[in-house]
């Protein structure tokens, strides 16, 4: 067997050419499928099927449950109820990376799952091993390897030999997707934003190749969120929103708008009844207490923005096109570019690795922060912190008091710690890096409300966030796309529809890339 | 909630496998019991003083390991004992001890901070800096150990060795360092998650800093008084180096960082010395000592386990932050909006 | 493919920045090579160079034991008293009962793969397992001989004699023990899964493979490469002594480290272990031509690996 036989598959070259896919028996079937992890609900009950031969485009706003869909469809975990079908096979009992029934489901990750210490050959063999000889394999996987990139990505400049590491972002994500495709038998191909590194030459012969393997008979589920993409290339469109497919459209006769509509771009009752009205317009007179001037590093272009005192502003638009990296800026603003005067507080978003101190109890989490400030000449002053913890505690109704461990805790708690800890220290300026992902709503609810207080008393809060609707408790939002800011909104103008609007408009950020 | 308070106090361990092998001593001897336990209180305190600084580092996360204290121990002999007899002070003496402890330590925390070299390197390349120094003095070494502190150091009121009760003394000042003051509690805080006490606004390189400089003073305290006790000799450390790693793990400190049990660190190094003098009675040699200790650290590391691999080799690639697994909440309410 | 032949051509940058750590080593070690032997023009010649590289072998082949550990990104501070362990065995056991000698070197590379299953099993670091390890390996060094002595098999003591015509016999065994160690690291299917398990444990697992089996075969080739450590330190210093090796825990970590080897994990540096070995093993040698007290010879070898990593910092910084 071979890895890169692709074109001689015999049931592939059997199947007749033109007759378009609707016709065609399915490949997976997702019947009912959820899944929980703790207490969120990623997957609500998904009914979805891809058949052979078709292009299944796949959109959803962020955290719409994608990533979990496809980890259960391409095998990786197991659903909590419900039915995972693949090639007529009942699969849902067996699902782990050493399944037998997902060997022809694969995936190329959008987080590569290359080794960045292997050569493009070897990482290869590792998830292709079972189709290449024992003898001979780096020889047969780089040649496959090569051959494949070359169907794939004319111009790609990578050899077998080269590491990963030493790979562009591009070439890496080239490398993913062949890696992916690198098999005997494909049955289902999923493609995880597999144009987000890639530029427009690229992408375009990637959709070519992709045309050509469902003429084949292989089955693509195609996961963007440049909706255009989507349309241009798939031949059915799914829509997927809090965890369940709500529509499944043909996608010729669908325009972008349609899509963005159905994504749940429209209008919700905003929870404006705790937002307190910023005085519109004031923020361009307040004193600056932050500021990034015509910044471009690794991951930024241009980005100028300033926060003034009291004022809370938002950084909106799709995950990684910059946000991280301003606040990472703004936390320890180390270039001459950005000035940030008074002293800062940063909440991570992703609590479990950067935020909770898994030992201590939620007193000690809590004022850990806030300790050098109370503390006199190195000294702890414990009356004093208890004061603090108690005045928060009570103040954000975190269950189970004080002296409660940690790890006991509810994600929801746990984050209301990890704000307050940023809140009960004295800093000027609060950083919030995404905190509110898989928060409760009632949690949320009063971290808005606690956000805004502290607005109105003078502290300013610069917040990034991928759920939009979060941005009309700022008083200033800057979308981000690839890296620049492409709009920013103040006041009315911020709502939810304008803001998905202007992060998946292409026109002006998909060429950004290379 | 019998078992969690046994858990939370992982120190007992090793204050009852020392009073297990004191009675075995006992039986075995036959002579008064109150003897041994005073000559061991006479040993242990050395053991002591540079487990509670290693137990620092340890404390300070993973990959934190201080290999430089056996060749401190080794050095900080030789400059107390050259500093005390040329001043005639013992005072000077030992300050000149920690002084070079501080000094090797400096090294390490300027490669570990500025060079970002690993500690275990760092600290090696200090230590053999150290060695170095120590072969160079101990050549025609003629000054002999302050006789005063000598007989300070074997000062024994009722059987109470006067260094134990000092050590006691530093012991409990260790313990208030960390629950009282800012370093200790961000020294836990690095232990327990470094991104998160950074993201927490702790100064983590300072507190790496002080936590490697405190260890090489108090390697190099450790080498002012033994060079007093026994004499001043260029492989006076190099058992410490194990055994101060290993009453740290037997102490009940987390190897992974971010729970220091100072009082663990008494129980183990009497453990340790008591098992010596058992090994000594019995008539093993010392190999059986070496197999009795290595033993017991694997049995405890493997028992005890260790908490979930650290995901810091492998995170080249996870620097993009990742895309929002779960997001939605289980609620009914649409906070889409 | 004119554009798949390029890298291979011209060094890339990327390329460039990998061994850079490796040619730095090696830089030293010719300098170091230069100086012996325009102080000592017999060091070029056969018999000199067999001298000078004889002292290295040892070391060079437990820095590819502890190579083999970094490539999955653990660290073994157990080596030194191992191969101390080894040649004890090879002066008493093996001389002995050969069977039996052979059953308890096989024995001790078994213990080696058990140490790296219990504690990937039981996820405690490898730093201090091994460290307790190592106790355990000396107490059973003192318990067989308490004494440092006894005799080397003859076929063994042979191999230390051999004195070859027309090349340095020390050669030998470096670049056959390095060949093997590549032929396993970087070439073969073993190889890459320590090394995948050391780059990216999640891709490795996505896969199917299991990290465990990847740990076990990378302790089981540390323990095999100990031995065979054990075997040659015996065979020149013709008897037993559980500390003779006890220096090289710290001082194969820096051979490592100096031939561009990685904390981390993920790469295997077989020939870069070579340099990094036979540049510390000179150190003294040069030191000891050049008059230096012996006692700053440590200082020197550890002045000489901060160099080296700071010099990595920098390269590392301008090729950027």
């Amino acid at each position: 067997m071979h890895v890169d036989n692709f074109a001689a598959r015999p049931h592939a070259a059997s199947r007749e050419e033109g007759g378009r896919p609707s016709g065609q028996q399915p490949v997976v079937i997702a019947r009912g499928v959820t899944k929980t992890y703790g207490r969120t609900r990623a997957l609500t009950g998904v009914d979805l099927e891809v058949r052979a031969g078709e292009v299944l485009g796949l959109v959803g706003h962020n955290g719409a449950g994608k990533s979990t869909l496809m980890r259960v469809l391409a095998g990786l975990e197991a659903c909590d109820e419900g039915m995972v079908t693949v090639c007529g096979r009942d699969a849902s009992g067996e699902a782990g990376p050493r399944a037998g029934d997902f060997r022809g489901v694969r995936m190329a990750y959008q987080e590569t799952s290359l080794c960045p210490d292997l050569t493009i050959a070897e990482n290869i063999w590792v998830s292709s091993r079972h189709c290449l000889p024992r003898m001979g394999w780096r020889r047969a996987a780089g040649n496959g390897a090569r051959r494949r990139l070359d169907e794939m990505f004319p111009g790609h400049g990578v050899a077998p030999g080269d590491r990963v590491e030493d790979l562009s972002l591009a070439q890496r994500q080239m490398v993913e997707i062949a890696r992916a495709s690198l098999v005997d038998r494909l049955d289902l191909l999923i493609l995880d934003e597999p144009t987000e590194s890639l530029g427009p030459d690229a992408a375009r012969s990637l959709y070519d190749y992709v045309r050509t393997l469902t003429a084949g008979g292989v089955a693509v589920l195609l996961i963007s969120h440049r909706i255009r993409e989507i349309l241009s290339v798939a031949d059915r469109v799914a829509v997927l929103r809090d965890g369940a497919v709500i529509a499944e459209r043909p996608a010729s006769g669908l325009g972008e708008h349609d899509v963005l509509t159905l994504m749940g771009a429209e209008v919700a009752e905003r929870a404006g009844n705790e937002r307190v009205t910023a005085a519109e317009g004031a923020s361009e007179d307040r004193p600056v207490l932050a500021e990034m001037r015509g910044t471009t590093a690794a991951g930024l272009r241009d980005v100028s923005l300033r926060v003034g005192v009291g004022e809370v502003v938002g950084l909106a638009g799709l995950a990684g096109q910059g946000q991280q990296e301003v606040l990472e800026r703004l936390w320890r603003p180390v270039r001459r570019d950005t000035k940030v005067r008074g002293t800062r507080a940063y909440v991570p978003g992703d609590r479990q690795r950067s935020g909770v101190l898994p030992l201590w109890s939620v007193a000690e989490n809590l004022v850990v922060s806030a300790m050098r400030g109370i503390a006199r000449r190195g000294l702890r002053r414990p009356a004093e912190e208890r004061a603090v913890v108690r005045d928060w505690v009570e103040r954000l109704a975190i269950r189970g008091g004080p002296d409660a461990a940690m790890t006991d805790l509810s994600g929801g708690n746990q984050q209301k710690v990890i704000v307050a800890r940023a809140f009960a220290s004295a800093a000027d300026l609060v950083l919030l890096d995404d905190p509110f992902r898989g928060v409760d709503v009632h949690t949320k609810t009063d971290l808005y409300g606690l956000i805004r207080q502290e607005a109105a008393q003078g502290r300013s809060v610069v917040w990034y966030s991928s759920e939009n609707a979060e941005m009309a408790h700022c008083d200033r939002v800057y979308v981000f796309r690839a890296g620049r800011v492409v709009a920013e909104l103040t006041g009315a103008e911020i709502s939810e529809e304008r803001i998905i609007a202007v992060s998946f408009a292409e026109s002006d950020g998909a060429q950004n890339h290379e | 909630m019998n078992i969690r308070a046994l858990v939370a106090r992982p120190w007992i361990w090793g204050f009852a496998a020392a009073a297990l092998v004191w009675l075995m001593i006992l039986a075995i001897s036959g002579q008064g019991g109150g003897q041994t336990v005073s000559l061991a209180l006479s040993l242990a305190p050395y053991l002591v003083i540079v487990g509670l600084g290693q137990m620092l580092v340890v404390t300070a996360g993973p990959g934190n390991i201080d290999v430089s204290v056996a060749p401190i121990i080794s050095l900080a002999g030789f400059v107390s004992v050259l500093a005390a007899f040329s001043t005639g002070s013992a005072t000077v003496g030992v300050l000149a001890g920690v002084g070079a402890g501080l000094v090797i330590a400096a090294i390490s925390t300027v490669a570990i901070l500025g060079l970002s070299v690993p500690p275990i390197i760092a600290t090696l390349a200090a230590g053999l800096i150290a060695s170095s120094g120590t072969l160079s003095l101990a050549n025609g070494f003629g000054a002999v150990p302050d006789p005063g502190l000598r007989s300070l150091l074997n000062l024994r009121p009722a059987g109470i060795p006067i260094l134990a009760v000092a050590i006691v003394v530093v012991t409990v000042l260790v313990i208030a360092l960390l629950r009282g003051t800012t370093y200790g509690r961000s020294l836990i805080a690095v232990g327990q998650n470094r991104r998160a006490a950074e993201r927490a606004g702790i100064p983590v390189a300072r507190i790496i800093a002080v936590t490697y400089l405190a260890s090489g003073a108090l390697a190099g305290l450790t080498g002012a008084l033994l060079a007093a006790y026994i004499a001043p000799s260029a492989d006076l450390g190099t058992r410490y180096l194990l055994d101060s790693v290993a009453v740290v793990v037997i102490g009940g400190t987390l190897i992974s960082g971010g729970r220091a049990v100072p009082v663990g660190v008494w129980g183990a190094a009497l453990f340790f010395i008591l098992l010596d003098g058992l090994v000594n009675l019995v008539g093993w040699s010392s190999a059986a000592q070496n197999l009795l200790k290595g033993g017991l650290v694997l049995l405890v590391l493997f028992l005890a386990g260790g908490g979930d691999r650290v995901a810091g080799t492998s995170s080249r690639f996870r620097r993009r932050p990742r895309p929002a697994a779960a997001t939605t909440t289980t609620t009914g309410e649409n906070t889409h909006g | 493919m004119s554009e798949t032949l390029g890298p291979a051509l011209l060094p890339s940058r990327a390329r460039m920045r990998r061994t850079a750590p490796a040619v730095v080593s090696a830089v030293a070690m010719i300098a170091m090579i230069a100086v012996c032997a325009s102080l000592q023009p017999d060091v070029l010649s056969v018999s000199g160079l067999s001298l000078v590289l004889s002292a290295t072998v040892p070391l060079v082949i437990a820095a590819q034991a502890q190579m083999t550990l970094m490539a999955v990104g653990d660290i073994d501070l157990g080596i030194g008293n191992f191969v101390g362990l080894v040649t004890v065995i090879t002066a008493t056991t093996l001389v002995t009962d050969p069977l039996l000698g052979g059953l308890i070197l096989l024995g001790l590379v078994a213990s080696y793969t058990v140490l790296g299953i219990l504690i990937h099993l039981r996820k405690v670091p490898s730093l201090i397992a091994t460290l307790g390890a190592s106790f355990v390996w000396l107490g059973l060094g003192m318990f067989v001989l308490p004494t440092p002595g006894g005799t080397t098999p003859e076929w063994l003591a042979a191999f230390g004699m051999w004195q070859p015509a027309g090349f340095p016999a020390p050669l030998l065994p470096i670049l056959l023990v390095a060949a093997l160690v590549y032929l396993l690291s970087a070439r073969s299917t073993l190889g890459v899964r320590m090394r995948a398990l050391g780059s990216n444990p999640v891709a490795l697992e996505r896969a199917g493979l299991r990290p465990l089996a990847s740990r076990a075969i990378a302790y089981t080739a540390a323990g095999g490469l100990g031995v065979l450590s054990g075997l040659v330190l015996a065979s020149q210093t013709g008897g037993g002594d559980v500390s003779s090796a006890s220096s090289y825990t710290l001082m194969t970590v820096a051979a490592v480290i100096l031939g561009g080897g990685s904390f981390y994990g993920g790469s295997a540096v077989p020939w870069g272990v070579v340099i990094g070995g036979v540049t510390l093993g000179l150190v003294s040698v040069v030191l000891s031509l050049l008059d230096v007290p012996t006692n700053m010879q440590s200082a020197v070898q550890g002045v000489i690996v901060l160099a080296v990593l700071a010099g990595r910092v920098l390269v590392g910084k301008v090729l950027r």
